[in-house]
């Protein structure tokens, strides 16, 4: 028997919500990035899972999976890099404490 | 014979993935959080495998276990964690923010179980047809995206980078010998 299609789902969905928690819970900036991560990964498996029990021929959901891999590997570069050079101005990681941006 | 085998290890997989994302959220030690978000991302590779999708699950071992892990792991070692006490973790939004995604996730995951099933597996591996894709219709968006790493790149870079007037300080702003 094969892994019927909801169960993936149901996975990449609680995958999602558990990112998304941890975005609205937590303080740690690079935390939130770590979760954001998590997300990006949750829709990656729908995607998949949609794209390979749909039946089409030239499987479109996997290329948008790898489009998704670049803008993940941007976001965390850039985010990253935010996280750094804010770090500098304010020796703390706590978005809390970041609320006013001017320098 | 073997029939058991794919929904046990994918039962596994789900509880890998859950369980370590879990322990992302909740924990408050920084580089075990790290490494179990790396280890959320190989349980996740065993589910494109699982799903015949053996490109992808390559490149997400690559990009994700790899470089976004390494990656995070730098931003971990650069920065200090101050290791605050637990009680202000649960600060006046954190059980709201708990609870309105509760409300909207456990619905959702229910009538995800529910989604019809589609057709079974497509037969062989997924990398012609990614390629006649990636390379075909999306070579447009294909050449945009590695623009977009470029500026990423060089953004990244600008961001970090130091002006040369100013003073040689440290990470919290001393001044280094």
């Amino acid at each position: 028997m094969t892994v019927p299609l909801g169960a993936f789902i149901a996975v990449s969905a609680a995958l999602f919500f558990i990112g998304a928690a941890g975005v609205l819970m937590r303080r740690n900036a690079v935390v939130i990035l770590m979760c954001v991560e998590l997300m990006l990964n949750a829709a990656n498996l729908a995607l998949v899972a949609f794209s390979r029990r749909s039946g089409s021929i030239d499987q479109r959901g996997s290329v948008f999976v790898v489009f998704v891999f670049v803008i993940a590997a941007a976001e965390v570069a850039v985010g990253l890099a935010i996280v750094l050079s804010a770090y500098r101005n304010r020796p703390s990681v706590d978005v809390d404490g970041a609320r006013a941006m001017k320098g | 014979m073997y029939d058991f085998i794919e929904p046990v290890i994918f039962g596994l997989l789900s509880i890998g993935i859950i369980a370590a994302a879990g322990c992302v959220v909740l924990l408050r030690r920084i580089t075990a959080q790290a490494l179990l978000m790396a280890f959320t991302f190989f349980c996740m590779a065993g589910m494109f495998l699982l799903l015949g999708a053996e490109t992808i699950a390559a490149f997400q071992v690559l990009i994700y276990v790899g470089a976004i892990t390494v990656l995070i792991l730098f931003g971990v070692m650069f920065t200090k964690q101050d290791e605050r006490a637990y009680a202000l973790f649960f600060q006046r939004q954190t059980p709201w923010a708990g609870a309105v995604v509760a409300a909207i996730a456990l619905p959702v995951i229910i009538l995800a179980f529910s989604f019809p099933d589609g057709v079974p597996l497509a037969p062989g591996g997924d990398l012609i047809p990614l390629a006649t894709s990636l390379f075909g219709d999306f070579a447009f968006p294909f050449e945009v995206a590695s623009v977009l790493l470029l500026a990423a790149l060089v953004g990244a870079i600008v961001l970090v980078k130091r002006d040369d007037d100013e003073e040689p300080t440290g990470p919290a702003g001393e001044a280094l010998p």
